[in-house]
């Protein structure tokens, strides 16, 4: 029975050890470029050229009376800029865009899967440095909004625990989802070619592709951008104004 | 007494890795059952205040990611310890 088990793994998800971490194509020195970073090339330059596109044609025909891509540009425009005014008041001008251009990077670099490619996100560098963006933002931002009183939150040693555990888990949770996805639909690719009904091979990917790849794109993306609004406003929030005393006083004069 | 000793030493040095991997996959229990108490409770929210089903929704799926997280951490363990061990 264990022997049985051990076969079938190792016939047939052999290959899938290699699809857990991203192989290098490129590799001049200590310089390596793998597969994933590629794909990320490849997004950025995609949504780069969408957008000049986009800029081109229907920002420069801007009507009154919008046609149906425009209003989809004004709510995901602002979709984003209104959560980071919620959240961010003053620095929203900032957060908005950094939201929206992160979960756009997310959400294409998983949906390139879908085209064959290596998700974007499935190498935890890319996770890494977009949480290290998260990170340097929170931090720039509380000190700029609150001046040398951020200092006090340094003080206390649980409070710079909590501060380093932030990217971390931000980058395993985008890593780890965005990676068991790309895994799932692995092993049904790999357990579907040995199912050799006519239409069977065709219809489970396509019934299964939404569950793990459009689903895990957009909540992940979601998620990451109000996650980064939220450790935003935590550092940024000044605390309760105390009561002033001449109140009561002025109160008392009155009586 | 030995003999048994050194079986089960045999044991987990050929099979610990598969029995670690598995162990590191109960980490959905707990995330199970957090995620349906966030969906029951966002449930009850909901019914009892339909107008606040937006805001209700999005704490909903914030709450959900924190809870999936922790299931993550042990599948990423598991695959780590089948694939790379």
């Amino acid at each position: 029975m264990e022997n049985l088990s051990a076969q079938l793994l190792s016939d047939k998800f052999a290959g899938l050890k290699d699809k857990i971490f991203p192989s290098d194509v490129i590799e001049i020195g200590g310089f390596r470029i793998n597969d994933s970073v590629i794909t990320g090339f490849v997004v950025v330059f995609i949504l780069l050229v969408i957008a000049l596109i986009l800029r081109l044609t229907v920002i420069r025909n801007w009507k009154t009376t919008p046609s149906g891509i425009q209003m989809f540009l004004e709510w995901l425009v602002s979709f984003f800029d209104k959560s980071a005014d919620e959240m961010t008041e003053n620095y929203s001008k900032l957060m908005g865009p950094y939201t929206l251009g992160a979960a756009a990077y997310i959400c294409c670099g998983v949906l390139a899967e879908m085209f064959g490619f290596r998700p974007a996100i499935a190498d935890i560098g890319a996770c890494f440095a977009l949480a290290g963006c998260t990170f340097i933002f929170i931090h720039t931002l509380g000190f700029v909004r609150k001046k040398a009183r951020r200092f006090l939150h340094y003080l206390n040693p649980i409070n710079i625990v909590t501060d380093f555990s932030v990217p971390i888990s931000m980058t395993f949770r985008l890593f780890g989802s965005i990676l068991s996805g790309m895994v799932i639909m692995d092993m049904i690719y790999i357990l579907v070619e040995s199912v050799w009904y006519f239409v069977l091979p065709l219809i489970i990917p396509a019934v299964l592709t939404p569950v793990f790849t459009l689903f895990h794109a957009f909540i992940q993306s979601y998620v990451f951008a109000s996650l980064t609004l939220t450790f935003v406003q935590e550092a940024i929030e000044l605390p309760p104004k105390k009561q002033k005393r001449p109140k009561k006083k002025a109160a008392k004069i009155q009586a | 007494m030995e003999l048994l000793v050194t079986l089960f030493a045999n044991f987990l040095a050929t099979n610990g890795v598969a029995i670690g991997a598995g162990i590191a996959a109960l980490t959905g229990l707990g995330a199970g059952i957090g995620m349906g108490i966030a969906t029951g409770k966002a449930v009850e929210a909901t019914a009892r205040q339909p107008e606040a089903v937006g805001k209700i929704r999005t704490m909903l799926l914030f709450g959900l990611a924190f809870a999936e997280s922790t299931a993550i951490y042990g599948l990423l363990v598991s695959l780590l310890l089948i694939f790379v061990a």
